[in-house]
């Protein structure tokens, strides 16, 4: 049954289309779960084979597919099929997988590069599930890993490869990085997981990934010089995956730090951007580095292992702090903003001391950097920053920066200022707010741009939560009482629409007894606009003071429902029939 | 409808700039084509050869040749079937096809049928200058800006919140005409008391031909159904408006056939913008530091001086006419003593001209306040998904 399925399938694969061979990919993988053994060995296995030696391209890329996924569950032994490539494993592999990887191996070498580029993308995952598949035995010097997948890397990785095969090397040594990883932990916590190997033997599986991965990081190394800023670029982008994959093999790090300091000083501004977007992750890694300078020989004779734990090694975070001065002063604004979001994440790893000497005067210049874009990531992340040096210091560096950009010319940006203000109340706390920053809040009621007056409106009654009914009573309706009372309609609609919003997180004797005043007093604006969203607030606070419905707000309603103007009528209607269905099912309830 | 020699030429009716310059240019009564050329030319990418103005026939445009339905490949579920009925879509109804229009999804052709014969039912009961109460906003050309226009309403407020006056021109140029225009007419039909909607020299059967909203419906619905149902709205849309009978509002300007505004009134407005006269003049007419009246490059309208504005203004007993028709880069302009102002609504225009736009906020007092606003940023305009290039290009 299934494998009538699978033949429409195949003829799929070969198409042309990229969208139609990739769903009939995964269409062909859901049919091969369900698919017992033997089938599976049969039709799957012998379609991804025929595929992988169809003349025409396109059937070749979806052998590049779909072998990583299917390799566990091929047949390993010899005697379904004998190798054609008359390589021989010792590490046990055999049958299906091995003619498959001698397949895979093929399609790493095929003469069209769409077919090597595809090829590339999936030798990582491929390598991944190999060392999953068959342990540690893979990594012998005769294994499969050694004498073929890492030859493959280092072939893709050559410079006479097109820059589109070449871009998949920082992600696949992030697979290889994870693989030995995960080996390495295995070994590590061999107790627990029953996964007993003798002392000898674990011994010589941590000298054979060591070997690997110093095959490996030369190649990851050299991607930093690459001609092509694309294949940089990549490499930048995924530098936080590469440094966590490593990051646990001793001694990595010693070579990949250096790397990503050259990527942070790459001639264009678009790889030190994605290299700076990592910069946190990268030294939140917590490895041990030498630091910078250091010439003593980062390979000794036994691949760095033994100087691991060397005295002279500091903290990755500690090494890269040095950088932020630097990049503070890059020619492109998108590095510096790219630095201001993530450099104060860094304060959790240094602690409070290093902060204060390493990190606070570069981010205290960032805070007055020319780009609107770069002072505004730095004051939204500066919580971070808040939380290990305390505020007191921050604040009298953050308020003139804050000041200054609710000012922007740009609306976007004094929005974007708004949308942090609750966040910065909470941080500096009521005193400081009632202070310095009230009068900008209320001020923002009364721009001239429509989004900045709802969202001054919205971002009062963030800050009335916060800052509880007593002292918005006291501090924002007097101010709000102002606005209702100013000569644009824009502003007496905006400071309703104000009202309204505080009332649903005040306590209910503030929304009864202060607020809802305020609004009905409102229903008589000579402005319809102004009216009818006197009656949309009332339908928005109308159910937490039933006790007033039928005394204060229907009154009011009813007369706006004969208003001259029709909106008025309509939404005054809207609102009542609204409350009175709330109150109806209140009260069956 | 048919073509006949004195159609003015589609090519210089394209609108034009005020140029910089033209304020300071000196005014002299005689006027010459080489004034206007040196006044009007240059600044925006229409620079028609003035030799073609007027005269020449608007060639191959006449509406026979409008195909039914082409082969054209049919965007979306749109091509539902036409034949549906102008169902009695409630107001909720309403609100969730503005809704979808906010969020720039054009509706299906049944819908835009129904909304079109609601729109008439309101629109016949205009008058040509249509009384309008302060405050308001007043907005210049959109030209299919859809982004822009959700951008002026970030910037002026939301209908129904604040009431506009919107001076025409929605369509063409842009690459939303279908979508501008369905918003603006689904606002008015939902709130027709907070939005007025009057006609530009682009609610045109002919102009949309040649400017682009004929083309888009036939690209977005595959048949020009749409189109239909749009440009008979057109012919309903008010010529003019007068805001607390203070401030005279028009799409273009004045007509040497026009001295009173009950003369606009007496128009018979339900027809295709004529080529000349007095309702082509409305749409088509341009002020000019001049005395008296120009002939006008577009080929079509008048030029008109500050005598010409006070006379107007004088006789009907207003303030200020306000205005639209010409990009201006600063996105506003007073003219003649601040008897004229020029409102434009299109941030870089046409996606290149580098104008910032205006609106002009009137409040309940007629106090003026022009809120300036720039085109919108690139990650509002959701921006239609660019495929990315084909494997083989990397």
């Amino acid at each position: 049954m299934t494998s009538s399925l699978l033949h429409p399938l195949e003829l799929l694969l070969a198409v042309e289309e990229n969208v139609v061979r990739e769903k009939a990919a995964s269409s062909a993988i859901s049919i091969g779960e369900k698919m017992d053994d033997d089938d599976y060995q049969l039709e799957f296995v012998g379609m991804i084979s025929r595929l992988a030696t169809k003349e025409w391209f396109t059937a070749r890329i979806s052998a590049c597919v779909l072998i990583p996924g299917a390799f566990p569950r091929m047949s390993s032994s010899s005697s379904s099929s004998s190798s054609s490539s008359g390589i021989v494993y010792n590490d046990g592999i055999g049958g299906m997988r091995m003619a498959h990887i001698a397949h895979f191996a093929n399609l790493c070498r095929d003469d069209a590069p769409m077919v090597r580029r595809i090829a590339s993308r999936n030798l990582g995952p491929l390598l991944e599930t190999v060392v999953e598949t068959i342990g540690p035995s893979c990594l012998d010097t005769g294994g499969v890993v050694s004498t073929t997948l890492l030859d493959l890397y280092e072939y893709l990785a050559g410079g006479d490869q097109p820059d589109s095969v070449r871009l998949h090397i920082a992600q696949n040594c992030v697979h290889l990085g994870q693989a030995m990883t995960r080996v390495k932990g295995s070994l590590d916590g061999a107790g627990e997981e029953g996964l007993v190997l003798p002392g000898r033997e674990g011994e010589n599986t941590l000298t054979r990934i060591n070997v690997i991965v110093r095959r490996v990081l030369p190649l990851i190394v050299a991607t930093i010089d690459d001609r092509s800023w694309r294949v940089r670029w990549t490499a930048a982008s995924k530098f936080a995956l590469v440094a966590h994959a490593f990051s646990k093999l001793d001694g990595s790090m010693d070579e990949l730090v250096p790397a990503y300091e050259k990527l942070l000083q790459d001639p264009e501004a678009e790889v030190r951007t994605a290299a700076t977007y990592n910069f946190s992750e990268v030294a939140k890694t917590g490895a041990m580095v030498y630091p910078p300078g250091w010439t003593g020989g980062v390979l000794g004779g036994d691949g760095g292992r033994v100087g691991y734990s060397d005295a002279r090694r500091i903290p990755v975070a500690l090494r890269l702090v040095q950088r932020v001065a630097q990049l503070t002063e890059d020619d492109s604004e998108n590095v510096r903003a790219a630095l201001a979001m993530v450099a104060t994440d860094l304060a959790q790893v240094l602690g409070r001391d290093a902060t204060l000497t390493h990190l606070l005067p570069p981010m205290l210049l960032l805070l007055r950097d020319s780009t609107s874009e770069v002072r505004l990531n730095i004051i939204s992340s500066l919580s971070l920053l808040n939380d290990v040096i305390g505020t007191e210091l921050l604040t009298q560096s953050l308020l003139p920066a804050i000041l200054d950009l609710a000012d922007d010319g740009k609306w976007r940006i004094r929005l974007s200022v708004i949308e942090r203000i609750p966040l910065l109340a909470k941080q500096l706390g009521k005193e400081f707010f009632t202070d310095r920053l009230l009068t900008l809040c209320v001020g923002w009621l009364g721009d001239d741009i429509s989004s900045i007056r709802e969202a001054a409106a919205k971002n009062l009654k963030d800050i009335a939560a916060l800052l509880g009914s007593e002292w918005s009573v006291q501090n924002l309706l007097p101010r709000v009482k102002q606005v209702m009372e100013h000569q644009s309609y824009l502003r007496r609609m905006n400071a309703v629409r104000a009202l309204s919003l505080m009332a649903t997180v005040m306590d209910t004797h503030t929304a009864q007894w202060e607020i809802l005043p305020m609004l009905l007093e409102m229903h008589c604006d000579p402005v319809p606009n102004v009216r009818f969203n006197v009656a949309k607030g009332l339908g928005m606070i109308g159910p937490m003071l039933q006790t007033s419905y039928e005394g204060q707000i229907l009154p009011i309603l009813t007369l706006m429902m004969e208003d001259p103007d029709r909106d008025v009528r309509y939404f005054a209607t809207q609102a009542n029939d609204t409350l009175r269905a709330f109150f109806d099912k209140l009260n069956k309830n | 409808m048919s073509t006949t020699s004195d159609v003015p030429s589609l090519a210089s009716m394209a609108d034009s700039v005020i140029s910089s310059s033209s304020s300071s240019s000196s005014s002299s009564s005689s006027l010459l084509w080489g004034d206007v050329v040196q006044q009007t030319a240059g600044a925006l990418a229409h620079p028609s050869p003035i030799a073609g103005g007027l005269g020449v026939g608007g060639g191959g445009v006449g509406l026979a040749g409008v195909p039914p339905s082409s082969s054209q490949h049919v965007a979306t579920t749109n091509a539902s079937s036409s034949s549906s009925s102008s169902s009695s879509s409630s107001s909720s109804s309403l609100d969730s096809q503005i809704e979808r229009l906010r969020r720039c999804e054009y509706l299906r052709e049944c819908e835009v049928k129904a909304l079109c014969l609601r729109a008439r039912e309101i629109l016949v009961d205009e008058g040509n200058v249509q009384r309008v109460d302060a405050p308001v906003t007043i907005c210049g050309d959109i030209h299919g800006q859809f982004y822009d226009l959700v951008e002026l309403f970030k910037v002026g407020g939301e209908c129904p919140d604040a009431n506009y006056l919107f001076l025409g021109d929605f369509v063409d140029r842009g690459y939303y005409s279908v979508e501008t225009f369905l918003l603006l007419l689904a606002l008015k039909v939902r709130y027709p008391d907070r939005i007025t909607l009057i006609r530009g020299n682009h609610e045109s059967r002919q102009i949309t031909q040649v400017y682009g909203f004929y083309d888009e419906c036939l690209r977005k619905y595959g048949s020009v159904n749409v189109w239909r149902y749009c440009t008979e709205i057109f012919d309903y849309l008010s010529l003019s408006a007068i805001i607390e009978d203070r401030i005279f509002t028009v799409h273009g300007g004045l007509s040497p056939s026009i001295n009173t505004l009950d003369q606009i009134r007496v128009i018979d407005r339900k027809q295709e913008v004529p080529h000349d006269g007095a309702m082509c003049d409305l749409m088509w007419s341009d002020p000019e530091e001049i005395d008296g009246w120009g002939l006008s490059p577009r080929g079509a309208g008048y030029l008109f001086g500050g005598d010409v504005v006070a006379m107007f203004n004088e006789r009907n007993d207003i303030d200020l006419i306000a205005r639209a028709h010409q990009l201006v880069m600063e996105g506003h302009r007073s003219m003649f003593n601040d008897a004229l102002v020029t409102v434009w609504s299109a941030p870089n225009y046409c996606y290149r001209c580098g104008n910032v736009a205006s609106i002009l906020e009137l409040d309940e007092n007629l106090n003026k306040s022009f809120k300036i606003f720039d085109a919108a940023p690139n990650e509002a305009r959701g921006a239609p998904v660019k495929n990315p290039p084909p494997d083989y290009f990397l």
